[in-house]
């Protein structure tokens, strides 16, 4: 269901974040929130061509939880923004998947940005199986006023931290499009930190 | 309007049919020169320009081209003042038109309301595809051919002012048929460079990023949690 309300929501982001790094967290967060949420919502249909829309997404309700079916990922969704270093903020919580609030919602413009660790210092992360998402699979998001919205995989692309495209990851878009957002490739152990990122992007389908 | 005048704006960036249009003399030589993209960058934002935004010079909301979007996407980096520009128009339809050397802007100015343009960029050319694009890198000191008062809008302006407060910063550009602007945008931030979202502990490569450390208990919170590995993150400014 395409949630169409126009409630303006305190964002409520920020308590919950603090820096982290591929290089390994500073400190733990809280327990993981027990994931309730994320029901998701069988649609009709093939994917049609992306809804374009140039609403605010401060007019449309934020989301509040993602649900991966394939991968059996499901997860409350935690405020992310820019650090003070210009960089994006990730999860404390290896467990937590985090959106990039001043970005897109669904149901708006574009691109809703999900953020989740691949790993954390000992094992397998909420994202680690995000490569294994492939083109028709879904994502589902629920938002604030209880709609949900699905997602098509159109495809997964491997970038170069150090070349990232910003503006093809981040950049504005008038589709509602959804990118899901990860580490990949060579653990660099003096950097503590993964060479690339994993980006999946996710038309508006449902 | 004179020879002087005109050769000042050939040394500007762009394609600047527009630039005939100018006004008055622009002031200093100086004016921003196109480089190379930096190995770094210190902010990025994007905006989001749509017709509906659009305000004209008096403050009054002036739609724009009807279906026309653009996608504006600018890295900063202040310390060098540089900006690199990825700008891609759908639906606008040139001639490009406006009173300064090009038709594409980043305005000093909060949402509705109107405000003198700080940098001139080159205007989006038709790639192939159908889209009007524009990319590349400027360093300033930034001229925009635009001096209401005798001093170029772009004179005194400096890229950590966008930094401060990117919302009061809008981008657009301007038609032939909508003088006004055909869309427009408010800077949103968004992350400089690649995201941090793996510490190891799944990577081929081994152990996890502490290498140095830790043999605990039950999992990444508590392994965290044992503070001496208290990592700093590397500052992927990129």
């Amino acid at each position: 269901m395409r949630s169409r309300g126009f409630r303006r929501l305190a964002l409520a982001a920020g308590a919950a974040l603090a820096l982290s790094a591929c290089g390994g967290a500073a400190e733990p967060a809280a327990a993981p929130v027990p994931a309730p949420a994320a029901t998701p919502a069988p649609t009709t249909g093939a994917p049609v061509a992306p809804p374009t829309s140039s609403l605010d997404p401060a007019a449309v309700p934020e989301p509040t939880a993602v649900s991966i079916p394939a991968l059996g990922v499901r997860q409350d969704l935690i405020g992310l923004g820019v650090a003070g270093d210009g960089t994006a903020e990730v999860p404390t919580d290896f467990a937590d998947v985090g959106w990039f609030t001043p970005g897109g919602r669904p149901g708006a413009r574009g691109p809703t940005v999900l953020l989740g660790h691949v790993d954390s210092t000992a094992g397998p992360a909420v994202f680690y199986d995000l490569r294994d998402l492939a083109p028709g699979d879904t994502v589902v998001l629920t938002v604030a006023d209880g709609s949900t919205a699905t997602y098509t995989v159109t495809g997964t692309e491997q970038v170069a931290k150090d070349t990232f495209p910003t503006a093809a990851v981040f950049g504005a878009t008038a589709e509602d499009v959804l990118r899901l957002i990860t580490c990949t490739g060579a653990f660099d152990a003096g950097a503590r930190s993964y060479t690339d990122n994993l980006v999946v992007t996710a038309v508006r389908s449902g | 309007m004179s020879r002087t005048r005109t050769a000042l704006l050939r040394t500007a960036v762009v394609t600047g049919a527009a630039g005939a249009l100018a006004l008055t003399a622009v002031g200093p030589a100086a004016a921003e020169t196109e480089v190379p993209e930096p190995a770094t960058f210190t902010s990025a934002f994007t905006a989001m320009a749509t017709p509906d935004m659009v305000i004209n010079n008096d403050g009054v909301p002036t739609p724009g081209e009807p279906g026309a979007s653009g996608t504006f996407t600018y890295r900063i980096n202040s310390d060098t003042e540089v900006i690199c520009y990825d700008i891609r128009l759908t639906g606008v339809t040139p001639p490009y038109q406006s009173p300064a050397k090009t038709a594409t802007h980043i305005h000093q100015g909060d949402a509705g309301q109107a405000g003198p343009p700080r940098i001139a960029f080159p205007n989006p050319e038709d790639d192939g595809s159908g889209a009007l694009v524009s990319s590349g890198c400027l360093q300033g000191p930034f001229t925009t051919g635009v001096a209401p008062e005798g001093t170029d809008t772009g004179q005194g302006f400096t890229l950590d002012q966008i930094e401060a407060d990117p919302s009061a910063f809008f981008t657009d550009t301007h038609t032939a048929a909508f003088a006004a602007g055909a869309v427009r945008g408010q800077l949103v931030a968004i992350p400089v460079g690649g995201v941090e979202t793996g510490a190891g502990g799944a990577s081929s490569t081994g152990e996890g990023s502490t290498g140095t450390v830790v043999g605990v208990v039950g999992g990444a919170a508590l392994l965290a949690g044992a503070g001496t590995v208290a990592l700093r993150r590397r500052a992927p400014q990129r």
